[in-house]
């Protein structure tokens, strides 16, 4: 799993390719952490990129999208594609998280 | 000890070689310039010593020749014709000069008086009294006027001394006579009118020279003007041999080179064998009055002897220096190797694993006493680390045991006696879950509800491990209580979700798949919470089990759970799993995927759930060969066979 970030006026996006498993997870947990310590509270989640993701992979999710609630950000994701998108639809994550086709139009939907 | 001995070895080796090698130069050097000094300042005392030996004689036969001239001067201007005057002034003149042996005044023919052709008056020592002769008596077969005493003078017109003689009384004196012609003015010109004389020994000044010793065996000579030996160490060779006829003997060219330079009243300072077979230095220097030459002669061997003596004794003591630096060299060596020794002893010592070792005390804080002590805070570190890594290892055994005692008290929490419910014919069921970890947080489950309804479930905690397997404890209690409580599966995953939301800190959740069989009709209503869809097995037709997922359990209050039903036929079979049979990986780290379980499924004929659930399970082994089990595995195989 690589972890890109790129900083948008409004957010920082976050692209995630790879496998985010049991293993790669506590990256992506860890990661986000640090840049919510180092103040970052707006993000869109890029999966465009993204081969897989397991429950320990959703579960990271879960737990970081909390914390960034937690401290009044928010996280929005984009481009969940093929088998991602899958899981995403069978866990029901789909209703948890605000999920977009694209990151521009994630972008649009944050305030500038 | 082979390195301490090459260390010591090397430094004793490249010093003691480069020190003896600039000593020697030094040495050399020394020696050579203490020579060329030597040489220098012995020509300077040679050359002294020789004009003042000279000077000395010089001196000798000077006061003589001025007695001489005086009486030549007396006997020009007094005109003396008369015999007792002129014996008067003869026998004053020898009276009062103590080293004058005899003198005589001897006159040309008719010279004296008119009456006597020839006149020659001598006085002389004889036994401590004065006598006197008359020599145109005595020499009455070779008249005195030729004699050289008389002719040479005569002829030159000056001042002349003899080639030295012995006299004739048998005294044995070396006697020399300096001869002085005087005039007298007859009709304005001035004629020869003849010839006074001194006689002097040269015993005293022979002696004189003979004594001179330099060094040891060194020595002055005197050769006559002719080269006559006067003086020299070679007794016999004085008054019988000449300088040439030595170096003749000894055929001997550059001698007589030498000795030429010599007679014709040169001096010089030249390195040459001597007559007494030495190598010598040898300067000489003339004696003007007389033409004769005076040499003094300094051996070589002993001059340089002293050289040799000073270069000796510097040898010694620089080699006793070495000798001392390379001893010092080996101590400090030894000194620096010693401890490197116990090091690199004490260091195999650790190897072996015994870290309880005294290191030799640090005494100065030199680069091998920084080491002993870098050496010692490791000894400490290392002794610190093992007795971490030993009490790791003792926790993680611990945590092992203990994961393994979980793992025992897992499994024995699920359902694990087959068949389960040998006494209902209606359906058959079996079930497996293994896990990746000791623990795991797949689990599955069924039981009664009431006579006819079985409930059975499968389930999957996020993650791995020792939290999943907690909350699937959770889970699984929370399930089977509801479960029984409610007895429809939609709602009993609402309120189990209900309560796992409540102060979900750690954001984990499940997935869960519940069905209810009617085992009186067949019909399984179903409720599915985030799982992977069940497979429908139906004469020989697989198919995935359409069905609404909801959300997980969970992350939130609330989230509505629908219902859903299917019938079972008799024959029909639902095999329910976790990712972790889809998600199982090959050594490509590839998936098996949903579509290769279908179609596996669809292909192996099956008699029971059993054989069903061990064969997907053998495939998945097969599938994954030498890959680790990267998540729980968990397969249920329900068959419904119907009332009999």
């Amino acid at each position: 799993m690589t972890i890109e970030t790129i900083k948008q006026t409004s957010a920082l996006v976050v692209a995630v390719s790879g496998r985010m498993d049991a293993v790669t997870a506590p990256e992506y947990e860890k990661k986000i952490n640090e840049l919510l310590d180092s103040g970052e509270v707006s993000y869109v989640v890029d999966f465009g990129q993204l081969e897989y993701i397991s429950s320990a992979g959703l579960r990271a999710l879960l737990s970081t999208t909390r914390r960034i609630r937690d401290k009044q950000g928010c996280i929005l994701l984009a481009n969940i594609v093929g088998n991602v998108k899958e899981v995403f639809e069978m866990s029901g994550f789909g209703s948890i998280f605000t999920v977009h086709a694209t990151v521009d139009q994630a972008l649009k939907m944050l305030p500038g | 000890m082979k390195g301490n001995r090459s260390i010591a070895v090397r430094l004793i080796f490249v010093i003691t070689l480069w020190s003896t090698l600039i000593f020697i130069a030094a040495l050399g050097y020394n020696y050579y310039h203490s020579r060329a000094v030597l040489e220098g300042e012995l020509e300077s005392n040679a050359r002294n010593l020789a004009l003042s030996l000279a000077n000395r004689v010089e001196t000798e036969l000077v006061s003589v020749s001025r007695v001489v001239e005086e009486m030549s001067v007396s006997l020009e201007t007094g005109n003396y014709r008369d015999k007792r005057q002129l014996n008067n002034l003869l026998s004053q003149t020898l009276a009062s000069n103590p080293n004058i042996l005899g003198c005589t005044a001897a006159f040309e023919p008719y010279a004296f008086s008119r009456s006597s052709y020839g006149f020659a008056s001598y006085f002389y020592r004889e036994k401590g009294s004065i006598a006197y002769k008359e020599l145109q008596q005595t020499y009455s077969n070779l008249p005195y006027f030729f004699w050289d005493w008389y002719q040479i003078p005569r002829e030159l017109g000056h001042e002349e001394w003899s080639e030295p003689y012995f006299d004739e009384g048998g005294a044995n004196q070396l006697l020399t006579t300096c001869s002085v012609p005087f005039y007298e003015k007859r009709d304005g010109k001035r004629r020869f009118r003849g010839i006074v004389t001194a006689d002097i020994t040269l015993n005293s000044l022979m002696e004189l020279i003979s004594s001179v010793r330099i060094l040891r065996t060194g020595y002055a000579a005197l050769f006559s003007r002719q080269g006559m030996v006067l003086a020299h160490p070679l007794k016999n060779a004085v008054m019988n041999e000449t300088f040439f006829s030595l170096a003749e003997s000894r055929h001997d060219t550059g001698l007589r080179a030498i000795g030429r330079q010599m007679i014709s009243g040169k001096s010089g300072f030249v390195n040459c064998t001597n007559f007494l077979g030495e190598k010598s230095w040898l300067y000489y220097a003339p004696i003007r009055s007389t033409g004769w030459s005076l040499a003094v002669v300094f051996p070589e061997a002993e001059l340089m002897e002293n050289v040799w003596n000073l270069t000796v004794v510097m040898a010694f003591i620089g080699f006793s220096g070495i000798v001392l630096l390379s001893l010092t060299v080996f101590l400090i060596a030894r000194s620096i190797t010693r401890p490197l020794t116990t090091l690199a002893a004490t260091s195999r010592t650790i190897a072996d694993g015994n870290f309880d070792l005294e290191l030799p005390q640090v005494k100065i804080f030199d680069e091998v006493g920084v080491l002993t002590s870098s050496f010692q805070s490791m000894i400490t570190s290392l002794k610190e680390y093992i007795r971490n890594l030993t009490e790791t290892t003792a926790a993680k055994e611990r945590i092992q045991s203990e994961l393994k005692l979980a793992k025992d008290i897992q499994a024995s929490l699920l359902p694990r006696i087959f068949p389960p419910f040998p006494e209902r014919p209606e359906f058959d069921i079996f079930a497996l879950m293994h896990p990746a970890k000791e623990v795991g947080g797949d689990f599955y489950d069924f039981f009664f509800i009431d006579d006819n309804h079985l409930c059975f479930l499968v389930a999957d905690v996020a993650d791995k491990g020792v939290p999943a397997a907690l909350y699937m404890m959770v889970a699984k209690t929370l399930l089977k209580s509801e479960g029984q409580r409610l007895g429809d599966p939609g709602k009993i995953l609402f309120h189990v979700n209900n309560i796992l939301a409540e102060d979900n800190e750690s954001s984990m959740f499940a997935t869960v798949f519940c069905g209810i069989l009617d085992t009186a009709t067949g019909e399984v209503r179903f409720s599915n919470a985030g799982h992977n869809p069940p497979m429908l097995i139906r004469s020989g037709e697989v198919s995935f089990m359409g069905s609404t997922p909801g959300m997980v359990l969970g992350p939130i209050k609330n989230a509505p759970f629908a219902t859903g039903s299917i019938i079972l036929h008799p024959g029909d079979s639902l095999l329910l799993y976790t990712d972790g049979v889809t998600e199982a990986i090959d050594r490509q780290g590839g998936f098996f995927g949903e579509n290769s379980l279908l179609t596996f499924v669809r292909q192996v004929p099956f008699s029971d759930s059993r054989a069903m659930v061990l064969t997907v399970r053998e495939e998945l082994l097969r599938f994954s060969l030498g890959v680790e089990q990267s998540d729980d595995i968990t397969l249920l195989c329900v068959i419904y066979r119907g009332l009999p």
